[in-house]
């Protein structure tokens, strides 16, 4: 009998040569991608994993098992009351950004399962559309029992059917990376920047603290994504590879371009539950300590085997490290209206952990939080709209962001024209991927310039409303401004009655029901 | 006519929109500005408009100072220095 090594590649190698079609024909550049190559310079194409698909089942029924034997022991919206509020924010910061972004991805692999230029990667990405599809219907299972519990969870749901701006963001990344891109995009934007570059943090870190506050579900839930992750994201590599080797100038284009999307992505979406949305007491380093253990010492690594150099924006990159998920923290709290989770003020305790932390920085948000003590301290607890803006913010014409990159004392971004038209971009990077594909881009109107157009209310009240979020479902502050150090300066009269670690008048907090 | 500018206060962590008449001296844009942006930074009277790294005249008026709809302003008190 053959041994596993001997077959496997009868498996997975499966390319023939044509003779009645055209392989052009087969494999069109539209479709496969840039820069088109003869089949025989992907022919040495090959990732570590070489799954079969009987190993494939069994793993994954394994998994599948593990995921529902810890949804019926903690899946009960009673388990999830135990937890501090701030960290269900996170939970549905994640349940409304990841479930159709990996449906998303499920559409990408598949297109590389067709269009990809050799039979191993086809066969690979085949499997991770079906892991995608996973990672797609695990949150939504797990989240699903939540929903009657907290209407917030039940908008999660709706998230990326909204014109809500982090909806416009989110569907602008993932569009173009994971629904539009070829094969060999796909392969370096997702599977080695997005996948190999990023994930690591979102998985080994928020997961180790999800465990540490208590929450076994999410924690089970992204080790089991994880496990995924790490087989289908081995395709970028070879991709990567082959693609330098033809055109070593575009490989480090779609490298710079998507290390810097990315990047955005997980500074907000990790960097708020690491450093604002988790506990204190369970936090075990910063924000800026995990990508620098988990991102970047791994990242540059792959980048030198690559035979890549570090994208060209590195130093800003470094810089914002320090500022950019405090920026957009900061201006999400003054506008958490326009979101679908509540997010609380640093406390005392953790400023002092923030300033240890970001030494080269923290000093320029002190007085932004000093200035939002100050409002709640003149209202009262439960007045929600002294401390939130009213004016419209400006939002990144490439990232679709808020205009939150650089510095309190240095915002980065920078008005250009192209085509009759003015643009505003938060960043240079965001800037340069424009101006490499304006045709890509152009035609795109972030918030203002729908508002401007009449698209969008220009009235906070019914901008909200224009995101689909009603009342009882839009973000608040987590305590309702009812903090123990700001006791003593303001009546009570409003309402707030947190104590802003997480409990309600001294009990587990329970979060609305409707 | 309005002219909505992208406006940057020196201290606050984002970009909001600012919403002047073409009429309206450069000194409303920095009092409107500043307003927009109370409850992240404390106001203080007397700040400086620039644009493009210049500082614009108070007393112009926003036409004549050449701002268009979109430009980017920001307005930076008195005591610190452009960033460059």
């Amino acid at each position: 009998m053959l041994k596993r090594e001997q077959w496997m590649d009868l498996a997975r190698k499966l390319d023939w040569n044509f003779s009645y079609v055209e392989e052009k024909d087969v494999y069109p550049e539209e479709a496969a991608g840039t820069p088109w190559l003869p089949q025989q310079a992907w022919a040495a194409w090959d990732e570590p994993y070489r799954t079969s698909y009987s190993e494939y089942v069994r793993g994954q029924a394994a998994k599948e098992a593990s995921v529902k034997a810890v949804r019926e022991a903690i899946g009960r919206p009673e388990d999830f009351e135990r937890l501090p509020r701030p960290w269900l924010s996170a939970l549905k910061l994640h349940g409304a950004t990841l479930p159709l972004a990996e449906f998303a991805a499920v559409i990408g692999n598949l297109r590389a399962g067709r269009f990809a230029r050799a039979s191993a990667w086809r066969t690979t990405a085949a499997f991770g559309a079906l892991d995608e599809f996973r990672h797609t219907q695990i949150p939504l299972l797990l989240m699903h029992g939540l929903v009657p519990w907290d209407r917030q969870f039940d908008w999660t749901h709706r998230f990326f059917h909204t014109g809500n701006w982090v909806a416009v963001a989110g569907r602008h990344l993932a569009d173009e990376l994971l629904l539009c891109s070829n094969p060999i995009e796909f392969a370096v934007g997702t599977n080695f920047v997005f996948e190999t570059g990023f994930t690591n943090m979102q998985f080994i870190g928020l997961g180790s603290l999800a465990r540490r506050t208590g929450d076994r579900m999410f924690e089970q839930m992204v080790n089991s994504i994880q496990t995924d992750e790490a087989r289908h994201a081995q395709i970028g590599r070879p991709v990567l590879e082959i693609l330098r080797k033809h055109d070593p100038a575009y490989a480090q284009r779609l490298v710079d371009k998507w290390f810097w999307r990315s990047w955005h992505f997980f500074a907000v979406v990790t960097g708020f539950a690491m450093d604002y949305l988790t506990p204190l007491e369970h936090r075990t380093a910063s924000f800026k300590e995990f990508m620098e253990e988990w991102v970047l010492d791994q990242f540059q690594r792959s980048l030198d085997e690559a035979g890549l150099r570090k994208p060209w924006y590195w130093n800003e990159f470094l810089a914002s490290l320090d500022h950019y998920h405090h920026m957009v923290y900061a201006s999400a709290y003054t506008y958490r209206a326009t979101v679908w989770f509540d997010m609380a003020v640093p406390s005392p305790a953790e400023r002092e952990w923030l300033a240890e932390k970001y030494p080269a920085s923290w000093s320029q948000y002190a007085p932004i939080w000093d200035r939002i003590d100050q409002r709640w301290k003149e209202s009262g607890p439960g007045v929600e709209w002294h401390t939130h803006g009213a004016t419209p913010v400006g939002f990144c014409d490439l990232c679709q962001m808020v205009l939150c990159a650089g510095s309190p004392m240095a915002n980065s971004a920078r008005v250009v024209g192209h085509g009759g038209r003015k643009y505003i971009f938060c960043s240079d990077p965001c800037k340069w991927i424009f101006e490499a594909e304006p045709e890509r881009y152009a035609s795109h109107k972030d918030v203002v310039k729908r508002i401007l157009s009449g698209e969008a209310p220009a009235n906070l009240l019914e901008l909200i409303k224009h995101f689909g979020l009603t009342a009882d479902e839009w973000g608040k502050d987590a305590y309702r401004g009812g903090y123990p150090w700001m006791r003593g300066t303001a009546g009570r009269k409003n309402g707030g009655d947190g104590d802003g670690e997480g409990r309600l008048n001294g009990r587990p907090q329970k979060v609305r029901k409707d | 006519m309005l002219v909505p500018l992208y406006g940057f206060m020196r201290g606050d962590c984002l970009g909001l929109i600012v919403l002047v008449h073409d009429t309206d001296p450069v000194a409303h844009i920095a009092e409107t500005l500043a307003q927009a942006a109370g409850m992240r930074v404390v106001p203080r009277p007397g700040g400086s408009v620039y644009a493009d790294g210049k500082r614009l005249d108070p007393g112009l008026s926003v036409a004549q100072a050449g701002l268009t709809a979109l430009d980017r302003v920001d307005v930076i008190p008195e005591e610190h220095v452009w960033p460059g």
